[in-house]
């Protein structure tokens, strides 16, 4: 039964909240794992039991010959990224004031945007890949893989732009005009502002999705490796928790990105919706 | 100097229908034309030939291939289905505080913005023979040996297929479910109508684009991956792209090619499927 | 009363003249011709679709009318930019920069300018005083009441020193205690800055309340423009009468010309009322409208007897006290029901209940004759002005 008056909550909500507790334990405790182990003790293994605690194989990250290029991989996903980043929400801003207006053609770039998100990455790659060769240009991870991410990262910048629009009420430019503000400065002045904490939505994604990003970038990336490749590499042919540490590192970095992104949404969207003291009115609907 | 509206729109998309063309729309045009290239086992020699095809539709590992992957897809998309509607069910309809109903689901998504890759592997001191998973079997009894399967292993593909992509589910139905509007339900309640029936007559019906565009998600996903298939099965199961990712490593161009435009014809044609069973254009196009 | 008379020397004066606007099919407002004298607190009213905020955006310039001219203090402005017109539009729902203090949303039009920030603040925080908003300066929108926001939306208008104000239902996002309180502070403000306000509304009493011209509009088109009340006392057409409220409507075909008189009849029913200065032939159609207070109920000995000249006869078919006065509907008199708005004191000396034969009557002078209107078989219209509202807020 659902729960619509107040009073005692059905049988059905504690089932499902079991179940909802259950899923999030399946999506965690996995992961929690290989945290815990990435501090094992030097004489421990890829399991648990952990034989003491120690930060070893967070040093060992940094030995080149047992992991490779750590810090190299490291700094190009990171350039890369941010690289990411910044096309993906330049884009998909000035992309989304475009679908506002009705315009030949709209249906072709949405329809085409759409097949480039589910389109298999590893055949992006495999397209990105062959096409650099057919050109006689050499696929370089700050060129042709940054072009393959960008085919992963603009639809989700499109997407998230579109439910931004989508709120987004003309009568704030109309306002801004009237009161004799330019194109120029009601898009800087009014516009930005307004759509800022979906801009940093579409830059969550752009960063992170980059950051992580693997079956585009693994035949793009051409000599040098990021950080995603890195660990694939480890995969196969590292047996200890070094392996987990640079897990570890690596989703350190996503949870801090995830973090300040969320946290200045959350800033943001709860300084413009304080209602004010005395009219509290609650989140129920 | 004034810009007519048209212009404004043309020059506003045209940086991302550049990115779009030069490295999705090009690039699959390469594929294509790599497809009907000649191989010598060395060199891709431009050619109009359809050797490549059929190689690969002759090949009897293809059919194999493609009904180990289908095996995955079908038993994902199900599982995902049923996890995805589940918990996209409890947050629309059984948390009532809209901060609590974002809250959760932020909750689910952090996931997606951590590495695919890491989140496999995480598997992997759960599910080995010494794993957390089969140490608490034998601890609580339940059995003497561990179990060999739970690792490299069908099963062992198709949790990490359900841990990396259900939130493609959850996401497209909740937003599905969150327009439902609750007078239908308090109506059917009203009218006696028993929550099953409320959920297969009102909530299924309602959040079928969700429903749609998760499966989309999943089916492609699954479809085209392959390397969960490669680490979680110990290299002892294939998919379609797998053999694929093969054939690029052995820089066999032309045969890999091929693959790919076959998957991507057959992949096209599921999605096409679930378009024609569900009209999923009012819900993306917003 | 009439403010033509008093205000046409002041700043702000609108000429529409032959505007016409059409969105692809649909004409939104048809070959309109309206003068609003300067100064003036004028409301256009009618239910939503009428094309009354299409006219408010084409005279802010947020539209531009697909024929016909707007000219302010006698300058066509079409073409020119809002700012350039010297009119500040007031949005629905206000539209206050959710990212901005009070103070910086007054200033806006400031910045705009290239005003200096010292500079900006002054001016900004002395308008803020003028509209009692202070202390509130460093608030952000969401963090005031509706009528705060509202103060702050007239604040930031006013501080471009327009000749007009454009208000598009500014008191539709309130509820019903502060819009009556706003109300009295939109005409408060208007009488204080002097200029001219044009108020778009659906709700009938509000502009009655407001202006000192309404304009009553229907599917694009003006159906009467004139004082509060006279459109309320003396409405033009049989669609004003019923939009506005408190009007019985009696129309049918004119069966029978008599010296002074005319009877019309609708359906099976008829009734003779004193005759127009030129009476119409028989066989035209032909309305009137008696005011529902100014209708004398007395009781007949059966709902067949003869009414006479201005009266009808009925059943009491619904009796609603209302306070002071009581209304009483009698059984369709002439295609429609017929009601009578009796003062308390009176209906008690001698209560009525339902199925009650009476007579109802009314002096001659308080006869209305209405024009034909703009084409509309106004005599059949579902004009019921709470019904019409209800749509009109709904949609």
């Amino acid at each position: 039964m659902l729960k619509l008056q107040t009073g005692k909550r059905p049988w059905s909500f504690y089932a499902l909240s079991c179940f909802f507790g259950l899923f999030v334990l399946f999506l965690y405790g996995p992961m929690s794992a290989i945290y815990i182990l990435s501090f094992q003790g030097p004489t421990g293994g890829l399991t648990f039991p952990m034989n003491g605690v120690s930060l070893r194989w967070f040093s060992a990250l940094f030995a080149q010959e047992r992991t490779g290029d750590f810090a190299g991989a490291f700094n190009r996903s990171m350039i890369l990224a941010v690289m990411v980043l910044l096309l993906t929400v330049a884009i998909s801003v000035v992309a989304g004031l475009a679908f506002r207006r009705r315009f030949a053609g709209s249906a072709f770039v949405f329809y085409l945007a759409v097949a480039s998100l589910i389109m298999p990455g590893l055949l992006v790659g495999l397209g990105v890949g062959l096409t650099f060769q057919t050109l006689g240009v050499q696929t370089k991870w700050f060129a042709s893989a940054l072009g393959a991410q960008l085919t992963w990262t603009l639809p989700f910048g499109m997407l998230i732009m579109f439910a931004v629009f989508s709120r987004f009420n003309r009568a704030y430019e109309e306002a801004a005009r009237d009161l004799g503000a330019t194109n120029w400065q009601i898009f800087l002045w009014v516009v930005l502002p307004i759509l800022f904490p979906g801009m940093i939505a579409v830059a969550l994604f752009g960063f992170t999705l980059s950051y992580d990003e693997f079956p585009r970038t693994l035949l793009t990336s051409g000599a040098a490796n990021t950080l995603p490749m890195e660990i694939w590499g480890m995969t196969t042919n590292v047996t200890s928790p070094a392996l987990y540490a640079l897990g570890t590192v690596t989703t350190l970095v996503s949870f801090i990105a995830i973090a300040l992104a969320l946290g200045s949404i959350a800033i943001i969207q709860f300084r413009r919706s304080r209602r004010p003291v005395g009219k509290e009115t609650s989140a129920k609907e | 100097m004034k810009v007519s509206p048209a212009l404004t729109s043309y020059l506003q998309i045209g940086p991302l229908l550049l990115v779009l063309l030069l490295f999705f729309g090009i690039p699959l045009l390469v594929v294509i034309a790599y497809s009907f290239f000649q191989f010598d086992g060395l060199d891709s020699i431009p050619a109009f030939d359809f050797v490549n095809y059929v190689d690969v539709l002759t090949s009897e590992v293809t059919l194999s291939l493609y009904l180990k992957t289908l095996y995955y897809a079908v038993v994902v998309w199900a599982i995902t289905l049923l996890i995805g509607f589940t918990v996209a069910y409890f947050l629309a309809f059984h948390i009532q505080s809209m901060i609590w109903q974002m809250a959760l689901l932020l909750l689910c998504t952090v996931p997606f913005w951590t590495s695919n890759i890491i989140r496999m592997i995480s598997w992997i001191p759960f599910l080995g023979r010494n794993g957390i998973f089969n140490n608490a079997l034998i601890g609580a009894g339940i059995t003497d040996e561990p179990l060999e399967f739970l690792l490299f292993s069908d099963f062992a593909v198709i949790i990490a297929y359900v841990h990396l992509f259900t939130l493609f589910m959850i996401v497209p139905i909740f937003n599905a479910m969150a327009r439902i509007d609750k007078s239908l339900i308090e109506a059917a309640l009203d009218g006696g109508a028993s929550a099953w029936r409320i959920i297969w007559d009102i909530v299924v019906p309602l959040s079928k684009t969700g429903i749609a565009l998760g499966s989309i998600f999943v089916v492609t996903l699954v479809m085209g991956d392959f390397f969960v298939v490669k680490v979680m099965s110990g290299s002892q199961s294939a998919s379609v792209a797998m053999a694929m990712s093969n054939q690029i490593a052995m820089v066999q161009y032309p045969p890999a090619a091929a693959s790919a435009v076959i998957l991507l014809i057959v992949v096209s044609l599921m999605v096409a499927a679930i378009l024609r069973i569900v009209d999923v254009r009012k819900e993306i196009a917003g | 009363m009439n403010p033509g008379d008093r205000r046409t020397a002041e700043r702000g004066s609108i000429d529409l003249a032959g505007v016409t606007k059409r969105f692809g099919e649909t004409t939104a407002v048809k070959n309109i011709d309206l003068k609003i004298p300067g100064g003036c607190y004028c409301c256009l009213l009618g239910p939503s679709g009428c094309g009354k905020t299409t006219i408010l955006r084409m005279i802010a310039g947020h539209e531009s009318p697909t024929e016909g001219a707007v000219l302010i203090d006698g300058e066509d402005v079409v073409g020119k930019p809002p700012i350039d017109r010297g009119t500040a539009m007031m949005f629905q729902s206000y539209a206050l920069f959710p990212h901005l203090t009070c103070m910086d949303n007054v200033a806006f039009n400031l910045k705009v300018r290239g005003v200096v920030k010292a500079e900006r603040r002054a001016r900004a925080l002395e308008m803020l005083d003028r509209v009692r908003m202070k202390s509130f300066a460093d608030r952000l929108p969401a963090q005031l009441s509706g009528g705060q926001q509202q103060r702050i939306a007239l604040a930031r208008s006013l501080i471009t020193n327009p000749r007009v104000l454009l208000l598009d239902e500014p008191l539709s996002a309130l509820d019903e205690f502060l819009r009556l309180q706003m109300r009295g502070e939109l005409r408060h403000i208007q009488a204080e800055f002097g200029i001219t306000f044009i108020h778009v509304t659906h709700t009938q009493m509000e502009a009655i309340a407001l202006a000192d011209m309404v304009v009553v509009m229907d599917q694009g088109q003006i159906e009467q423009a004139a004082s509060a009340r006279e459109v309320y006392d003396r409405p033009r057409t049989a669609y004003v009468a019923h939009f506005m409220g408190g009007q019985n409507v009696l129309g049918g075909t004119v069966t029978e010309r008599r010296a002074g008189t005319v009877t019309i009849a609708s359906g099976k029913k008829s009734i003779t009322v004193t005759a127009p200065p030129s009476p119409p032939a028989v066989g035209a159609r032909f309305e009137v409208a008696v005011r529902r207070d100014r209708v004398r109920l007395s009781r007949a000995p059966s709902e067949k007897v003869d009414a006479g000249v201005n009266g009808v006869s009925g059943r009491v078919t619904a009796v609603e006290y209302q306070g002071t006065w009581l209304k009483i509907s009698i059984e369709d008199a002439c295609s429609e029901g017929f009601v009578a708005n009796v003062p308390d004191g009176v209906f008690f000396s001698d209560p009525l209940t339902i199925g009650d034969p009476v007579l109802a009557h009314w002096d001659p002078e308080q006869l209305h004759f209405l024009a034909a209107g703009s084409g509309k078989t106004s005599g059949t219209a579902t004009a019921n002005p709470t019904e019409t509202q209800t749509v009109a807020a709904a949609s």
